[in-house]
């Protein structure tokens, strides 16, 4: 039931209008187990959102591959259900359609759908919104529907491309709450692309760096859970924060002035 | 963020007032537009405005419309010889009124065949693009074959296209030449608007929905489908009023039926003292029928994508 993901030798490049070739990815290789949390973090353009998009299935890789256990990813599928950087939920559907969306595309029956659906709607707090339009919500609240549809699919992995980005400090806390639950229960991989560092740190198991599409490290994040401000101030954590940021190329004196 | 207090009853009632208030405002200051138009039209038909002659007062267009709608004794006139006495006739046939040409009526069986043949081709028109224009989004080949060709027949203004059709089918078919540039017209035009609609549906949402598992079936189904709609019903919208236009012009050039065809009878007949009445009544006519049909359209538009902003606007 729970696979593998392995990225082998993966490389991706763009050809530019202008000519220029850009190496989003360059010979990424790392293997990951089932139920792994994993953060990509890396600064803006290096290769976050493309190492994402190959693993969906939405964009195919110049060479090497991406594999669910043996099997090499050829095109998107609903075992890798993905939640967009951008708002992608269904402005014509209602809430509660918008998260049956993929069960419908699977051909479930109705009494299960219904029965997947409001548990995700209640998972993420919106049975109330169950019947509202999406432009009834706020946009916090529009991420979590886009959470819950991708969890209602059912899929082992789920691909969550900063995902919280938008959203304000008190609405992020929160959805960090809910995605860790929703990951405690039903121990899926995810795939959390993110340039925050403090978000990385309260979500991961597992911190892997991209650096002008490359691989630079690939740090096992230790720490105890829940990872509340005590948490995150011990020496370890810091540790950790600083490593990442002499990785994304920022000193300490730099980092402390920002 | 749920309130079900006793406050809601009294904010709901007071959203119910304002809305009501609105609508009336609303009704109110369309009459208040219409009572300036013609108020407008009248100083144009005054005596000492240098259209004098060739407007007509509100009142007399108006008047020439009534008397003429069920039985045009003016257009008898003109026709008597096709209209044999009428009561014998129809003790002769029975009743056989509808065997009769439609001159020896009133304008109201022009019209209805105007109407008509407008409202087939429209819709013939719609299903026509509709079909290709969505299958062609499930499957990619037909737009590679249909959209060049359409492109092609598309960038011929139809303006150009609508003599060509008169010529070619002409007075003999009277019917075809109306309704087969509507059909024409409506078929391109519904074409492009469908896939213009999907073009603008964004990549993201797609992509989304293939990451969710979605095959051509429930992407087509919940998304392409429901997503196109609002520019799709716009499209529609332009198309219809187009036809109108599109569809009378064309009995202007020289067909001898409907609406079209009575104003051409009364334009060559200007000088003559009902003239521009009858002309500037059966225009106005149109216009009206053309605005009350969109009207019409517009709330149904507006129920079908109530999800978009233009239902919030509606309060639904
Ligand atoms: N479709 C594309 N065509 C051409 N170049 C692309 C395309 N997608 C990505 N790239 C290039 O690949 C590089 C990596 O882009 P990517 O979107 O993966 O960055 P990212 O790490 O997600 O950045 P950000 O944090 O800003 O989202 C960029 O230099 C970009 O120009
Ligand atoms: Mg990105």
């Amino acid at each position: 039931m729970s696979t593998v993901v392995n990225f082998e030798n993966l490389w991706c490049v763009f050809e530019h209008r202008s000519g220029q070739l850009v190496h989003a990815l360059e010979d990424v290789n790392f293997r990951v187990d089932p139920g792994e949390f994993v953060c990509v973090v890396g600064r803006s353009g290096h290769g976050k959102t493309t190492l994402l998009r190959v693993l969906a299935g939405l964009q195919p890789p110049t060479a090497g591959a991406v594999k669910l256990g043996d099997t090499a990813v050829t095109g998107p599928g609903s075992d890798r259900a993905m939640v967009f950087q951008q708002d992608t939920v269904f402005p014509w559907l209602h809430v509660k359609e918008n998260v049956e969306f993929g069960l419908r595309a699977n051909k479930l029956p109705e009494d299960e759908r219904n029965e997947i659906t409001n548990y995700w709607l209640q998972a993420v707090g919106l049975e109330e919104f169950a019947d509202s339009w999406p432009r009834e919500l706020s946009g916090g609240m529009r991420k979590r529907v886009a959470l819950a549809s991708a969890m209602a699919v059912g899929s082992d992995v789920v691909l969550m491309d900063e995902p919280f980005g938008s959203l304000d400090y008190f609405t992020r806390r929160n959805l960090h709450e809910v995605l860790l639950n929703l990951w405690f229960e039903t121990k899926k991989t995810i795939f959390f692309v993110t340039h925050d560092i403090e978000e990385a740190l309260i979500l991961a198991d597992r911190v892997i760096l991209l650096a002008e599409g490359k691989l630079v490290d690939d740090i096992a994040v230790t720490l105890p859970r829940p990872r509340n401000e005590d948490v995150r101030a011990t020496p370890e954590a810091v540790g950790i924060f600083k490593l990442i940021l002499a990785h994304l190329g920022i000193t300490e004196e730099e980092a402390t002035q920002a | 963020m749920t309130t079900t207090d006793t406050d809601t009853l009294d904010v709901r009632a007071a959203a119910h007032r304002q809305k009501r208030r609105r609508q009336i405002a609303y009704v109110l200051y369309l009459i208040l537009g219409i009572i300036l138009s013609l108020l407008m039209w009248q100083l144009v038909a005054a005596p000492f405005s240098p259209l004098f002659y060739l407007v007509p007062p509100p009142f007399d267009a108006f008047r020439h419309f009534g008397e003429n709608l069920m039985f045009s004794e003016r257009m008898l006139e003109r026709y008597v010889h096709a209209c044999p006495d009428l009561l014998d006739e129809l003790e002769l046939t029975g009743g056989g009124m509808f065997d009769l040409p439609d001159h020896c009526f009133g304008y109201i069986r022009h019209i209805m065949r105007t109407t008509r043949n407008i409202m087939i081709a429209v819709t013939l028109g719609t299903v026509f693009g509709l079909t290709v224009g969505l299958s062609s989004l499930v499957f990619p080949r037909i737009a590679d074959v249909v959209t060049p060709i359409a492109g092609f027949f598309g960038t011929t203004p139809i303006f150009i296209a609508a003599p060509f059709f008169v010529i070619w089918f002409g007075i003999e078919y009277p019917l075809m030449t109306t309704v087969g540039v509507v059909v024409f017209y409506t078929t391109l035009l519904m074409y492009f608007f469908s896939r213009r609609a999907a073009d603008n549906i964004p990549v993201g949402i797609i992509e989304s929905a293939l990451t969710l598992g979605g095959d051509r079936g429930s992407i087509f189904r919940w998304v392409y489908l429901p997503g196109t709609i609002p520019e799709i019903a716009g499209g529609f919208r332009i198309a219809l009023a187009g036809a109108w236009g599109l569809g009378t012009l064309v009995e202007v050039l020289g067909i001898q039926m409907g609406g079209g065809f009575l104003i051409r009878m009364w334009s060559f007949a200007m000088g003559v003292l009902e003239g521009p009445a009858a002309v500037v009544s059966l225009i106005l006519f149109f216009g009206v029928l053309a605005v009350v049909v969109d009207g019409i359209l517009v709330l149904f538009i507006r129920y079908i994508t109530r999800w978009s902003e233009s239902g919030r606007k509606l309060g639904l």
